[in-house]
């Protein structure tokens, strides 16, 4: 078969890739804490001058793939909920939570008290401070712009909230929790937190839209290319071409 | 098929919830000491194609890696505290709390549960009931006789009784606190029950320094359901609802297109 008849099947797929990461940004527009994936499109030849390729074959052959996904970091808006319990990172950071599965980090805030009287996630799982579990029973919470929680003015402890370096991927791990790699941690220093009130999804609901389109349009581009080889040359290839020659 | 499909579906069901919650909340505007709730909403698992930080060559590492979420399920639906508008009815047994704390009201099966109505009246027997009749903890009893009731902002309750010209203080009202009123559970008729997650009640007299609040006698306090946020709110449900139906479309005309290459 004609090599474009790939080309066009691996666009198609990637577009449909494309389409699964839309619909999740979209599915997740009320999420508090959501951080939305865009999406990376790559050619599948991360080298253009591999040794022994004609141009012809380069040209044929470097299909578009959907290369990878990142997070887009930009902060979401706040909504004031009035529960004390609730907290926001306004800035660059995440608060830093001991699950099961290891350390993860989240930018939902809202929390809650544990039977033990720990501050936990909605999830149970305790959040972290500087120096381990926080617990924050029997009284009234408030917590400072650098995390310093206080009950009944006493101080419990310091919530961490953790930055990373530029180059660390974060991982998703759904329950709006992210997981890095060991020791990426660095002291978020452009973060300060808001008590009272939650931070909402990060996805942009005009550019996600606009994306659905073009993912739709460019699928149909790449049907329409497989189509087209399908019937006008490969058709013409093994029904036309036998009659000419008998 | 695609996986787009069944992460709109979550979207959708996830909106749909929300539009529930919403209806709930419009639906209380005007119970007093309603407390509104709000739906948070969590992401779902993710299909890992390419590892964050995976190896490309012995040398270097991906600069990112293919993660496909599969789309969204609601988490918790927590009560927002914020505080209600006051109004005033004159009615000498209406009480609203400016502040963090609830009434304790004395259920029927003996369970205490908890409450910002502060819209009291009184049974024959003279004790302080809420409009359901279950009475006010700890029990408060007004004497027949009684010609004027005056709660003072700290909860002490006092009467003038016929032929007396000093009031006499019948008893005081007490008020808790959660460390996290938004775990409480509510359980209809504006009855709060505390959980592992609201925490224990913090009991005190009101005015003082645990942040329960002061009292205020012959004010009510309406719902906190702000009815111009809920609208905006059912906008954006409506039209998160409207996009990830369009995701659907968008699938489903793709897999249509797909089905006809080679016809």
């Amino acid at each position: 078969m004609d090599s474009g008849f790939y080309a066009a099947c691996t666009g198609l797929m990637s577009k449909t890739q494309a389409l699964d990461s839309v619909a999740n940004n979209l599915a997740n527009v009320n999420t508090s804490g959501y951080r939305s994936q865009r999406n990376q499109f790559s050619s599948v030849l991360a080298n253009a001058s591999l040794s022994g390729s004609s141009p012809l074959n380069l040209a044929v052959n470097n299909y578009g793939v959907l290369g990878g996904t990142r997070l887009d970091m930009t902060q979401g808006s706040l909504e004031k909920t009035g529960n004390d319990l609730d907290f926001a990172v306004d800035g660059q950071g995440f608060f830093a939570v001991q699950t099961s599965a290891g350390r993860m980090y989240t930018r939902s805030g809202n929390f809650q008290i544990g039977a033990s009287g720990q501050l936990i996630t909605a999830e149970g799982d305790p959040v972290l401070g500087e120096k381990g579990t926080i617990n924050v029973s029997g009284g009234k919470v408030h917590v400072g712009a650098d995390g310093t929680i206080s009950v009944d003015g006493a101080v419990a402890g310091r919530l961490k909230v953790v930055d990373f370096a530029p180059s660390t991927q974060l991982q998703a791990v759904g329950k709006t929790y992210y997981s890095a790699p060991p020791d990426s941690e660095i002291e978020a220093k452009l973060a300060s937190v808001q008590q009272g009130v939650i931070e909402g999804s990060n996805v942009n609901a005009v550019t996600t839209a606009v994306e659905l389109i073009n993912v739709q349009r460019q699928a149909e581009m790449m049907e329409r290319a497989m189509s087209l080889f399908n019937t006008d040359l490969d058709k013409s290839a093994t029904e036309d071409l036998p009659r000419v020659t008998t | 098929m695609f996986r787009s499909l069944y992460t709109a579906a979550s979207g959708m069901s996830a909106q749909q919830l929300n539009l529930d919650n919403i209806a709930n909340n419009l639906a209380n505007s005007s119970t007093s000491g309603f407390r509104s709730r709000r739906i948070q909403f969590q992401d779902m698992i993710y299909q890992n194609m390419v590892t964050p930080g995976a190896a490309a060559t012995q040398q270097t590492t991906l600069a990112g890696g293919l993660q496909i979420g599969l789309g969204t399920r609601p988490g918790v639906s927590e009560v927002v505290q914020t505080q209600g508008e006051f109004s005033a009815t004159g009615n000498p047994l209406d009480m609203a709390i400016q502040g963090a704390g609830f009434f304790q009201i004395k259920l029927p099966d003996g369970q205490m549960g908890y409450t910002r109505s502060g819209s009291f009246t009184q049974d024959q027997q003279g004790n302080v009931v809420t409009a359901d009749g279950n009475p006010l903890e700890p029990a408060l009893t007004i004497p027949t006789t009684a010609q004027s009731i005056t709660i003072g902002s700290d909860g002490t309750v006092s009467v003038t009784l016929p032929n007396q010209i000093a009031a006499t203080q019948i008893g005081s009202i007490q008020l808790a606190t959660f460390a996290n009123p938004g775990g409480l559970n509510s359980v209809g008729s504006n009855i709060f029950m505390p959980t592992t997650a609201s925490g224990d009640p913090v009991v005190g007299a009101p005015g003082g320094s645990e942040g329960l609040g002061t009292l205020q006698q012959g004010m009510l306090e309406q719902s906190n359901v702000n009815v111009v946020d809920e609208f905006i709110n059912m906008i954006v449900a409506q039209r998160a609802y409207e996009s990830n139906s369009r995701v659907v479309q968008a699938a489903d005309q793709m897999l249509q297109q797909l089905n006809s290459v080679g016809k």
